[in-house]
């Protein structure tokens, strides 16, 4: 029995799956800041990692739409390896942020790491930091699974500077 | 290994310019040159500070968060009311006459679902659409309470710093810090919609 191209689909839904999950956590998290930037701004302050106001209006501004463009870019499949090295990209400065907050709050309040809930400003809202950081680890291998170029089923254009 | 990083430079000049254009053009939008969280001046020399407070906008371990208010705002000659001063103000008959206003730093949606009764609405981040109505009415006023969620929110704070930067007298400004969520707890009159809408919804 030939499981080859069995394991190839299989490996492609998967590939398309996680294109989907990984645009629409992006597109969700996205909207919900760009719909009222005042809020995420006011959760950025609360990081201290501009101290000029344009730079952190401008990611308070500016970053949640950015974050929609490259979830949709991922949903339609459109420069999807581009996009995905992007998004894995923006994770791990963002997760560092996140974490050394929680350290400061664990430290601050006395408590066990995992115990420390806050809105990390990501969009979802108040969160578990273990969780985040969870989550964040998951979306980032799922964009790094993206860069070895599977899914390229149900794609509007895969990759905008090869020939197709 | 190349195609992938021109495709993520690509996707990245695009994204940007169509992220703050998108930004430009939403309502809810934020102006990207303003200093949203100006510093706090520098204290005067003695006076009231204890040692080794840091002069600016934010909580030390060593001092509660009212504590830690009070400081800011006195340096910048502003007064913290509490609550009985709120409900006396609220009840004064200059109130009618717009010598005593009430300014409600919140957004907009938390204004309309519910404010004190004839505030003003004041959304601090889109400061520029409200200062038309709002500046005049603190200069005709003889007390104005600046109030938000009360807690850890700022935003009363910001505001009445901004007016005072807007040339509204400091002795005017009054901050009430435990805001909404206080006036809500003691069950004081809470309206609905847009200011003088006359409807009014009970406290939970």
């Amino acid at each position: 029995m030939n499981a080859g191209p069995v394991s190839r689909a299989a490996v492609e839904i998967t590939a398309v799956l996680a294109r989907w999950v990984l645009g629409g956590a992006f597109v969700y998290m996205g909207l919900t800041k760009a719909l009222d930037p005042a809020v995420f701004l006011k959760l950025l302050h609360q990081y201290h990692f501009a101290n000029v106001p344009v730079l952190l209006n401008s990611v308070a501004g500016a970053l949640p739409w950015f974050e929609v463009f490259c979830g949709l870019l991922l949903v339609a499949g459109i420069a999807v390896r581009g996009t995905a090295l992007i998004l894995g990209l923006m994770l791990v400065p963002f997760t560092f942020l996140v974490v050394q907050r929680a350290l400061g709050i664990a430290s601050a309040q006395g408590l066990p790491f995992c115990a420390v809930k806050f809105d990390c400003g990501c969009g979802t809202g108040a969160v578990w930091i273990c969780h985040k950081v969870l989550e964040n680890c998951v979306l980032f291998l799922l964009a790094c699974f993206l860069l070895t170029g599977r899914g390229r089923r149900l794609c509007v254009r895969f990759s905008l500077l090869e020939r197709t | 290994m190349r195609h992938i990083l021109l495709e993520a430079l690509l996707v990245a000049v695009v994204g940007a310019f169509l992220a703050f254009a998108a930004n430009a053009l939403s309502p809810r939008g934020l102006k990207l040159s303003r200093n949203f969280f100006p510093p706090a001046p520098s204290p005067a020399t003695g006076g009231s500070l204890a040692d080794g407070l840091k002069p600016v906008a934010s909580s030390t371990n060593s001092l509660s968060a009212t504590e830690s208010l009070v400081i800011r705002l006195r340096q910048q000659g502003l007064q913290l009311i509490n609550s009985n001063k709120v409900a006396e103000l609220f009840r004064d008959p200059r109130i009618e006459q717009g010598l005593v206003i009430f300014i409600d730093a919140r957004d907009e949606a938390h204004y309309q679902s519910g404010h004190v009764p004839g505030a003003h609405e004041f959304d601090y981040y889109h400061a520029e659409n409200y200062l038309a109505t709002v500046l005049p009415a603190c200069q005709g006023a003889q007390e104005i309470v600046v109030y938000c969620d009360g807690g850890t929110c700022e935003d009363s704070e910001l505001a009445a710093t901004f007016l005072l930067s807007a040339n509204v007298p400091k002795e005017k400004l009054l901050v009430y810090g435990g805001g909404f969520s206080e006036w809500t707890n003691n069950r004081m009159p809470i309206e609905i919609g847009p200011r003088k809408s006359s409807q009014m919804r009970q406290a939970k």
